[in-house]
């Protein structure tokens, strides 16, 4: 059995997080991840309060357990969805895209365990310092938006940089990858694209195959010219969004424009050509769909015997 | 040394260019200061002045902004 203080500190069973991916981690998936013992999280993403209301609702209907939310601190309605956190009881809140520091000290008075995700050390020292409970240092090879940093040089960094437990994410698909996580010196590990092709996952089945079906080298970066670049599947959207980024006469505005929407387009539409198809490098290490709380067990159970193995060239 | 001519210092080495070429309105977007850089930069300035910069809600755009900050934090 693998424990580490993020267990402790969340009384969850295993230290594994579910990403809270946009258009994707709703009430079905955060419930079957935390059913399974680990925290699953819904993603409020440019939601409004209303939304995310109802789903803390089903969420609570199908779990007893211990679940997040993830704000988006760029959505229009971080404001309102920030208060309704606070009014459900939420207790954990993870942010994404931002510093929440003018929502930190209302969350910290009502309880809640701020664990924001950084893309970088200051950002990790400056958080850590404002109240965070544990922070998640995610590196490039993660699906969606990212950071320049890979998760082989950013965990320990921020690891050392830092007195509260880290989780590491971007690039971990199975046991390997969290065993090499906790070598890193992460207490844990958030998980993205294995979850979506989770059986409760309500993603598109589009979507699901597109990943089944991916490969190594299939994923690209694109929108580095906006300030936000977003890993996906390399598609006829990203293909166009490449040529527009790349062309001197069109106008960030209209790059803008072209974007919107491609996330649902493809996570409910399941419209996987003009969609974005947003997934980590490891999307080609996802070959089957299974229950939330299967995968979870694979994994811990390969990290295990990973670990157990680990001293095997130490002479 | 003035605040401002020191945060200015500061800017100059961390971007490498000349102190001369930074004003109070420079803005970050001119430096090439994403909002990551930022959060750097005010980590340097708190080592660089020996102080804890309280980051919240302020909308941070030129580096008059930032003095202002520095300045605020001295007090």
């Amino acid at each position: 059995m693998i424990k580490t203080p993020l267990c402790d500190l969340l009384g969850i069973e295993y230290p594994i997080f579910q990403g809270g991916m946009a258009w994707i981690a709703d009430a079905s998936l955060a419930a079957a991840v935390s059913n399974a013992g680990g925290l699953g999280i819904i993603a409020a993403m440019n939601a409004n309060a209303q939304w995310l209301r109802e789903e803390i609702a089903k969420t609570r209907q199908l779990t007893d357990r211990i679940f997040g939310v993830n704000i988006m601190l760029m959505s229009p309605f971080a404001d309102e969805v920030a208060d309704v956190v606070i009014e459900e009881g939420v207790k954990v809140v993870v942010t994404g895209a931002g510093n929440p520091g003018k929502y930190m000290k209302k969350w910290l008075a009502a309880g809640i365990k701020v664990i924001p995700v950084v893309p970088s050390v200051a950002m990790a020292k400056l958080l850590a310092r404002s109240g965070a409970s544990a922070l998640i240092a995610e590196g490039g090879e993660s699906g969606g938006h990212v950071g320049d940093l890979t998760t082989m040089a950013l965990v320990p960094q921020v690891v050392d940089a830092v007195e509260i437990p880290v989780l590491a994410a971007g690039g971990i698909a199975d046991g390997r990858q969290v065993a090499a996580a906790f070598m890193l010196g992460a207490c844990g590990v958030q998980v993205g694209t294995r979850f979506l092709v989770a059986k409760e996952c309500t993603v598109h089945q589009n979507y699901k195959d597109k990943i089944l079906k991916a490969h190594d080298i299939d994923t690209v970066v694109t929108g580095k010219r906006l300030g936000h670049p977003v890993r996906a599947l390399r598609n006829n959207f990203t293909k166009e969004f490449a040529r527009l980024e790349q062309s001197a006469s069109v106008t960030d505005e209209e790059i803008e424009r072209f974007g919107a929407g491609s996330l649902r387009l493809a996570a409910r539409e399941g419209d996987v050509k003009q969609g974005s198809v947003m997934a980590g490098q490891v999307a080609s290490m996802v070959t089957k769909e299974q229950p939330a709380a299967e995968i979870i067990q694979e994994m811990f159970t390969q990290a295990e015997e990973v670990l157990k193995g680990a001293t095997k060239w130490v002479k | 040394m003035e605040v401002l001519e020191k945060v200015i210092k500061v800017l100059a080495e961390y971007k490498e260019v000349d102190a001369s070429t930074i004003t109070a309105d420079t803005t970050f977007e001119e430096l090439e200061l994403d909002s990551l850089d930022t959060v750097d930069l005010v980590m340097e300035l708190e080592n660089e002045f020996g102080i804890t910069i309280e980051m919240e809600d302020q909308k941070l755009s030129t580096v008059g902004d930032i003095a202002a900050l520095v300045e605020k934090s001295l007090a």
